[in-house]
């Protein structure tokens, strides 16, 4: 699937994101509030959708080279963490979406023919 | 990022064990001697303290403190068990000397009977050996640098990349650089990316062990043609229970910790499962090491 599309689909919006981003390919997609858990993920070119907001997302998305990172629930994130998704290259946005909504958005987009 | 002479003590800590440093000339007595037979062998040995065993086993130890007493008491021909301190702090030899360093910031002994799987005495230790040990280890690597340096007809391969990190107890702010520092150079000696992946995940569940469970420490990070080596230690308060911290799901965590998605108790496993190598040593009050090999030209 291409980031593009996805994030069009969650409404989300940008924090960082470098030139050409729109051309991301997203292998697939990993759910979780738990760094542990993104840490033991075997999935490529993943997209992480999360609700937390600390430094250290975007760092365990670089850690696992994840393609980009969606913070979901959020109506708004701190200010320093767009410095951090810039330092990785890890594409950042945020949406309002629940994780539950946004999980179910995208697993339609995926079946969709 | 510690300064280059720092960070050589701390490799050669690392690198040496209690073993490799201690010293095997035992004196140590028997139950059945007396504190004047101690005071002999201090005065003709120089020596300030003396195991008491039973079959090689420590079951005291007398300090010259305690000689001074009984001295002073005159009490010289009693037993050396009437006087000796019976609760010893014993090192094993297999530990690495960086537990023997931080056991004597912790405590206020002068030297540590050392003894091996068996609980037999085998030597002792004393900050004296420890810093002769690592002033050979310095002039032994400063020739080998020396030889490096020299000309040479054959050409290099990669340079080695060695480093080492500070980290601070709760410090998440900066938990993660050093694994984003290993990231940046496997990725420019151009290492597969599976690879790096499993490299990045080892320093950086390592990184941030130290940070959310001990009271800080230090990791180094050696990167050559062949591998990518980490060694991650930390001045304690150690694991209790190695084999239960090894298990997925098990830890510590507080709820603090939890707020910031860490403390699933995967941390220690998942650094196992992605490394080629794999060790970890821990000592309750001394601290844990972890050394930890991933090879840069080996898929899995």
């Amino acid at each position: 699937m291409i980031l593009k599309q996805m994030v069009d689909k969650l409404e989300a919006i940008p924090v960082y994101v470098p030139e050409n981003w729109e051309e991301i390919q997203v292998g697939s997609v990993f759910a979780s509030d738990l760094i542990s858990d993104i840490l033991v993920s075997e999935g490529e070119e993943q997209l992480l959708l999360t609700s937390l907001t600390t430094p250290q997302v975007v760092r365990t998305a670089a850690i696992v080279g994840a393609a980009a990172v969606i913070i979901v629930h959020r109506k708004q994130i701190p200010p320093g963490l767009a410095g951090s998704a810039r330092i990785e290259e890890i594409p950042l946005f945020y949406s309002s979406t629940s994780k539950y909504d946004a999980c179910v958005r995208l697993g339609k987009m995926e079946d969709a023919p | 990022m510690l300064d280059s002479s720092a960070l050589r003590v701390q490799v050669l800590a690392y690198g040496l064990k209690i073993r490799d440093v201690m010293t095997t000339k035992i004196f140590a007595v028997s139950r059945n001697c007396t504190m004047g037979d101690v005071q002999t062998i201090m005065k003709n040995n120089g020596i300030s303290g003396v195991p008491v065993v039973d079959e090689r086993r420590v079951v005291g130890i007398i300090s010259m403190h305690d000689i001074l007493i009984a001295l002073e008491n005159s009490r010289l021909q009693e037993l050396v068990t009437k006087h000796m301190t019976t609760d010893v702090k014993t090192l094993s030899e297999e530990l690495p000397l960086s537990f023997a360093i931080s056991a004597f910031s912790n405590h206020p002994f002068r030297r540590f009977p050392v003894v091996n799987q068996a609980n037999e005495l085998v030597g002792i230790i004393t900050p004296r050996n420890i810093n002769l040990a690592l002033i050979r280890e310095l002039s032994r690597q400063l020739d080998e640098i020396e030889e490096e340096l020299a000309p040479s007809a054959v050409p290099k391969a990669n340079s080695v990349f060695h480093r080492a990190y500070r980290l601070t107890r709760y410090d998440f702010e900066h938990a993660g650089m050093a694994s984003a520092e290993l990231k940046r150079e496997l990725k420019k000696r151009g290492v597969p990316p599976k690879i790096i992946r499993r490299a990045a995940i080892v320093s950086y569940e390592l990184e941030i062990n130290i940070v959310a469970h001990s009271h800080g420490g230090t990791l180094t990070l050696f990167i050559d043609d062949h591998r990518m080596r980490i060694t991650a230690i930390d001045f304690g308060p150690g694991i209790p229970d190695l084999d239960a911290a090894m298990r997925e799901g098990f830890s510590t965590a507080n709820e603090w910790i939890r707020s910031q998605g860490f403390g699933a108790g995967m941390g220690l496993p998942n650094a196992k499962r992605v490394s080629d190598e794999f060790e970890i040593q821990s000592g309750v009050e001394m601290g844990t090491m972890v050394k930890a090999i991933v090879f840069l030209n080996r898929n899995r």
